[in-house]
Parts: structure tokens; sequence; C-alpha cells
């Protein structure tokens, strides 16, 4: 019980969603064929984008170093930092939660939270073929000043919540026992894990890790989820120590 | 598909050739990567995807800019503001909106709230956010984002 009451806590918006559906569908179905009609766009929209970003961004994790990211977007890359944000952002495409696991990956090389933020914001609001779109309708000398305040308010905002938000605020590894460990940056919490050993792992924030135990690893359970994890999160240290 | 879309899908294709030229082994786990993540997001996507489509049907924009036009300054622009939080508005429907806005005499300072709002403020998003970059990081840049909506919105009511 107290399981299924977890699982409804950590998916609490999906099944907020889901029965907003329902109301909708029992008090006026015709409404709720056209809400399903609406989403439909941003599906499409969604599956234009996403794949390619996840794509992309797993490339770039894969070869670009720390060292660079931390050179053009860390705390010490000052005016150069904001600049490569600003391009970052304004050359991108698709929605702002489009700009999530990109800029995740980002921060965990070393790009500071200022940057991030500058690179979310100029996502959301500064994009190139956007503007484009704002001179068709409401004309040059609206879209241009309204594109010069909107970038000096976001070096202004990126800047006070660089001050209010550390690095430690966000996400990072959760702390855990030292011969199994969890990548916890790597950790999607698809909770793969904590289904094939429920006994060993669980699920904390979203993340996945190891529990307190003082019985017997059981080795092939182990494998199993150390195998099944998509992103390959999970090392078992112990193992190493017996084969020495 | 504009643009800059496809250019990320070409650009995006090139980088994985190369990478697949250059480590075969490393690509692979590139893109099992990219599976995980995009399975760790599909479901809260899926939600924001679909509440959209709900929001829009309850308080469709056209009804919204009705209610507004009728509007004092103040008021209307909170509510733009507001509206503008809520929802996420393609590019292509928020600008005629916006221009039609302008031009039934709204004013440009609920039309820039709104516009400033609708992409950078989301309440929608913010479960996803709060998961990927955590409470304390969400609450203030979108708190911040609104403020500053306001604010951009009241400049240009100067200026122009």
């Amino acid at each position: 019980m107290t399981n299924i009451l977890k699982k409804l806590k950590g998916n609490l918006f999906i099944v907020i969603v889901i029965f907003g559906y329902i109301a909708m569908f029992i008090i006026k179905p015709q409404m709720g064929v056209e809400a399903i009609k609406n989403s439909g766009y941003y599906i499409k929209e969604m599956l234009l984008i996403m794949p390619v970003i996840f794509v992309l961004t797993a490339l770039l994790d894969t070869w670009v170093p720390k060292q660079t990211i931390m050179k053009y977007l860390g705390k010490e890359s000052k005016t150069k930092g904001i600049v490569v944000s600003f391009v970052l952002g304004g050359i991108s495409a698709g929605p702002i939660y489009a700009a999530f696991p990109f800029c995740v990956m980002l921060h965990k090389k070393g790009a500071s939270v200022r940057n991030i933020v500058i690179i979310l914001s100029s996502w959301a609001v500064i994009k190139l073929p956007m503007l484009l779109n704002e001179v068709k309708f409401l004309g040059v000398r609206f879209m241009a000043i309204r594109w010069v305040l909107t970038v000096i308010a976001i070096i202004i905002f990126s800047w006070i919540t660089s001050k209010m938000v550390k690095d430690e605020d966000l996400p990072k590894e959760v702390e855990t026992k030292q011969d199994i460990v969890i990548n916890s940056d790597a950790c999607m919490g698809c909770s793969l894990c904590t289904k094939t050993y429920p006994e060993l792992f669980q699920m904390q924030n979203k993340k996945a890790c190891v529990k307190e135990y003082d019985f017997e690893i059981d080795c092939n359970k182990l494998q199993k989820a150390i195998d099944g994890c998509p992103v390959t999160a999970i090392t078992d240290y112990r193992v190493k120590e017996i084969t020495k | 598909m504009d643009i800059f879309t496809m250019a990320i899908w070409i650009l995006t294709a090139g980088f994985c050739i190369y990478s697949f030229v250059k480590d075969k082994d490393k690509t692979k786990k590139s893109l099992k990567m990219a599976f995980g993540m995009g399975k760790g997001m599909l479901g809260s996507i899926l939600s924001i995807v679909f509440l959209i489509g709900l929001i829009l049907t309850i308080l469709p924009p056209e009804q919204i800019s009705e209610f507004v036009e009728k509007q004092n300054l103040y008021l209307a622009t909170f509510v733009s503001a507001a509206f503008g939080t809520i929802t996420l508005i393609p590019a292509f429907i928020a600008f005629p909106l916006v221009g039609t806005l302008v031009d039934a005499g709204v004013g440009i300072v609920p039309s820039v709230a709104f516009l400033t709002t609708l992409t950078m403020v989301g309440i929608v998003t913010f479960p996803l956010e709060e998961k990927e970059f955590g409470t304390k990081f969400a609450i203030v840049r979108n708190t911040l984002s609104f403020a500053f909506a306001i604010i951009i919105a009241l400049v240009m009511g100067v200026i122009i």
C-alpha cells in the first residue's frame, strides 16, 4: 500500500492530468476531444525536437571535455560566457523544456548557474526564428526594443539568480554506501534497478540509491540490475575487490 | 519544420556519424544514454503536452484577449502576464494574437507582459524543471522571470 502511495506521489503530475481529462470527458465530452486535438500540435512539436536534443546532449556529454565547458561557460568565463550562452540559446529550436536536459548536462560539466539561466531564458524568448515571426506581426521597432530590453533583463536576473542559487542547490550525487555506487548524475530515475532488486535499491527524490543493508548480496540479482540500467549508472566496487 | 530545427537535426546527424567513425563503443553508449534520458523525461513531457491542450480548451486565448480588452491597464497587464505563465503557446499563434491585442487597443504593456511570460515562465513545466534543477533554482528562475517580464512590459510602454 505504501508503495502504491509512493508511486502516486512520484507521478502526481501525471495523475492530475489524467484525472483532469477524465473529469472533462464526464462533464463535457466535446471539450475532452477538443483538448486532445489541441495537444496534437504540441506532440508533433515535441517529437520534432526532443529526440534530436537527447542525442545531441548525449554526444556532447561524451565528446566535449569538462575543461572546455568550464572555459566557455564556467564561473570564470565572465563576458565570454554570457555571450556564448546567449548565442547557444538564441540559435536553438523547440520549447523551453527542450533546454532542460541540455542545461543539466552543461551544469554537470562545470557551466555556471548564471550561464544556465541565460541559456534557458534566451532559449525561451529571443530565438531567431521567433524574432522573424514577431517582425511580421508587430513590426521591426517593437521587436528591436523588446529584444534589447529582454537581453538586459536576462543579464540582470541571471546575475541575481547566481547570487541566490548555489551549485549545491542543484541535484547531484546522493550519498551512498561505498561498495555499490549509483552515479546519480547519470541516473534518470527509471527505477528499473528497484524493480530488479527492491531489497537493495530504492528511489529517493526520483533518483535511485542504495539502501542500508546487512544481508548477503545476491550477486545474480545485482548483476541483473547493473546490466539492466539503461545509463549504466551502477558500479559494483565490491566485485573488483574479490577478483583482486 | 522550421529551418533551425532542421539545422539541429543535420548537425546532430553529422556529429553522430563523426562520433561513430571515431569510436563505435562510445557512440553506442551515448545513444543508449540519450534513450535513457528520453525515457526518464517522457512521462513528464507527455503530461505537460496534454495539460497544455486541456488548459487551451478551458481557457482559449481568444477568450482571454476578449476579457483583457475590457480591463484597465494594470489589471490587463497582470491578467495577461498570469495567463502567459500557465501555458506555452507556439510563437506562430502567440504573435498574431498579440498583434490583434495591440490593434484592438489593448496597449503595448499587457501584450508584452503576455509575450514574455508566455515563453519564459512555465507553471506547467515547473514539475519537470524542479526535477531536473532542484526546487530552489526553479522557484527563483520563474519568479524573477515573471517580475522582469512585468518590468520589460512597463519600460516598453514608456518607450513606445
